[in-house]
């Protein structure tokens, strides 16, 4: 099983690294980081805080990004040039097919999400003559941030069309990120059908505020590992769930 | 199964008569009974029937040829024994299996219409990732992807991103990851398109090879005249239905449509007369051409050419073709629709 999960994975990496975005995207991300250190004597002696904060927001920002467009169009792709008939007639189950989807578009942008967090490391190092190895507890809650992000593109990819895939998925991120404040609005009313309805999308809605921990670090603060720990394991847990629905709707669908 | 036990065409196990041991025919490779696919508008919700009804079984060792006009349902009939669509009624079992399980399609080859393959790979890497979906040891994969692409003319573009091959080039790809983990049960759906004569002969030499080393092939086409010559059988396919099924000898054992009298010269007379007794008389070069459509007026058409003195060059009997029977199944089913 894993091994054909494993093929389909490697030949997405080698589908979406042929795009153009894809390299656009990473000489962005390069400057925006640089672009840090020349904005960072601006901050009055608060220069590596700067580069920090603006660095690991946009290394997630642009990685999100990038899984959200690319991955939104790469099994429609397959659906509108039918390379997807030639491999499901093999001895391939639909649900290990996204799974290699699913690792190929997350190993992609996993990369570079984590380019971009050791440009940031590597220029605090020898601009600022310090490495904040704390930095890593925020990428990889980062990286699980993204697992998250992509195991939805693949969720709304498998049964509409891209643009539909990306509005889903940005909703997803969006209300995610303010779940606990959806929570408390609901709350605050009278309607007991709002709140419980409020209460449904909080434990429904990923919690990805737990995942954003660059504050804290930004602040030389260490992330506390029980915290890595609960977000790593709510993270594989939640992919899995998602990544199971996504399955199932995939597997109910026919090729025309 | 004890040897007193008995399977039938459609794999299912009778019970023998008693006192009497029976031969045991083999297993359907192939059940297809009552299949149906009905998709709606995904806007209007309005139903649209792409196959009705289709019921056939494939033996082991047969080239199955399954013709029809564009929207006959023979692509989507395809996609249904492969499990790349749900039929929506009735059953299909490959190998004993439901294809939509993978292990059905583990000793299967699939050549799609018009194959798309992704373009950023090379031939090998195509063949490579083949492979690994068939879980075959990649070593061993990679010697029979070569030999493959040798027998097929791609060896030299071997390296070549897909993206830069021609159809005909693209086709003989296909072939070629269809055979990668020679199969029992071969699906190709147009095999012949985009192919040149060349390439044609070779690809039904390869048809030929696969038969005798007891494939079954499954092959949808549009070029009549190589499927007459390759197939063991045909289904001939309309409107979602399976009008007929057949070998090509039995489909055309009609008979003889006409004989074809050849003579050297024919008198004005004798032309006449056969023309009266509603013979076709036509002149081919410097020869006559006498079409007779019925056996006992061939006799006294002979009688007749023989009391004029005329050299008879050949009297051949000429044959339905699968096109023209085709042409005429067609013709009546869309009659009794």
């Amino acid at each position: 099983m894993m091994s054909r999960v494993l093929a389909v994975a490697r030949n997405t990496i080698r589908e979406v690294l042929r795009e153009r975005i894809v390299l656009v995207l990473a000489i962005f991300g390069a400057a925006l980081v640089f672009a840090s250190q020349v904005l960072s004597p601006l901050a009055l002696g608060e220069g590596k805080k700067v580069v920090t904060d603006f660095g690991l927001a946009g290394s997630s920002l642009l990685a999100t990004l990038l899984a959200v467009f690319l991955g939104s169009s790469l099994l429609h792709k397959e659906l509108d040039r039918r390379t997807i008939y030639a491999v499901m007639a093999k001895p391939i189950c639909r649900a290990e097919f996204l799974m290699g989807k699913f690792l190929g578009l997350w190993t992609t942008t996993g990369f570079l999400l984590s380019g971009m967090t050791l440009m940031v490391l590597a220029l605090l190092t020898v601009v600022h003559h310090e490495t904040p190895w704390i930095l890593l507890g925020s990428l990889l809650l980062t990286l699980m941030e993204l697992g998250i992000v992509t195991a939805f593109v693949i969720l709304f990819s498998s049964f509409t069309t891209p643009g539909l895939t990306a509005f889903f998925t940005l909703g997803v991120i969006v209300t995610g990120s303010f779940a606990e404040q959806i929570l408390y609005f609901g709350g605050q009313g009278e309607s007991s059908f709002v709140a419980g309805l409020t209460g449904a999308f909080y434990w429904a809605l990923p919690h990805l505020s737990t995942f954003n921990v660059r504050g804290m670090v930004t602040h030389g603060v260490a992330v506390p590992p029980e915290r890595i720990a609960f977000g790593v394991s709510y993270a594989l847990l939640y992919m899995g769930a998602v990544l199971t629905i996504a399955g199932a709707i995939f597997e109910r669908r026919d090729f025309r | 199964m004890t040897q007193r036990e008995n399977v039938n065409q459609a794999g299912r196990v009778a019970p023998a008569p008693t006192g009497s041991i029976r031969e045991v025919e083999p297993l359907a490779l192939l059940e297809v009974e009552g299949l149906a696919k009905v998709y709606r508008d995904p806007m209007t919700l309005k139903p649209f029937t792409a196959v009705n009804g289709l019921s056939f079984t494939l033996g082991r060792g047969e080239i199955f040829g399954l013709l029809g006009p564009n929207g006959a349902g023979k692509t989507t009939t395809i996609k249904l024994i492969l499990g790349l669509a749900k039929p929506t009624r009735g059953m299909i079992r490959l190998d004993g299996r439901d294809p939509r399980d993978p292990e059905a399609r583990r000793r299967l080859g699939y050549l799609p219409e018009n194959p798309c393959f992704y373009d950023h790979l090379t031939a090998t890497e195509y063949l490579e990732l083949t492979c690994a979906l068939f879980g075959l040891d990649a070593r061993a994969g990679r010697r029979t992807g070569a030999t493959l692409l040798e027998r097929l003319g791609l060896a030299a573009h071997a390296r070549k991103p897909l993206r830069k091959y021609s159809k005909g080039m693209t086709q003989r790809l296909g072939l070629a990851q269809a055979l990668l983990n020679e199969p029992t049960f071969l699906v190709l759906d147009e095999p012949m398109s985009g192919l040149d004569p060349i390439g044609r002969a070779e690809v039904k030499q390869i048809l030929r090879e696969e038969r005798t080393r007891g494939t079954t092939i499954l092959m949808s086409s549009h070029v009549l005249a190589e499927t007459e010559s390759i197939c063991d059988r045909v289904g001939i396919m309309s409107g979602g239905k399976l009008l007929e099924v057949g070998t090509v000898p039995g489909l055309l054992a009609t008979g003889v449509r006409e004989w074809e009298i050849a003579v050297e010269s024919l008198p004005e007379r004798a032309a006449a007369e056969l023309s009266a007794a509603g013979h076709r008389v036509e002149p081919l070069g410097t020869r006559w051409l006498i079409h007779v459509v019925e056996g006992p007026a061939l006799q006294r058409a002979l009688g007749l050419l023989t009391q004029s003195e005329v050299f008879i060059h050949s009297v051949e009997p000429r044959r339905e073709t699968l096109e023209e029977h085709f042409v005429r199944a067609l013709s009546r089913g869309k009659g009794n629709e």
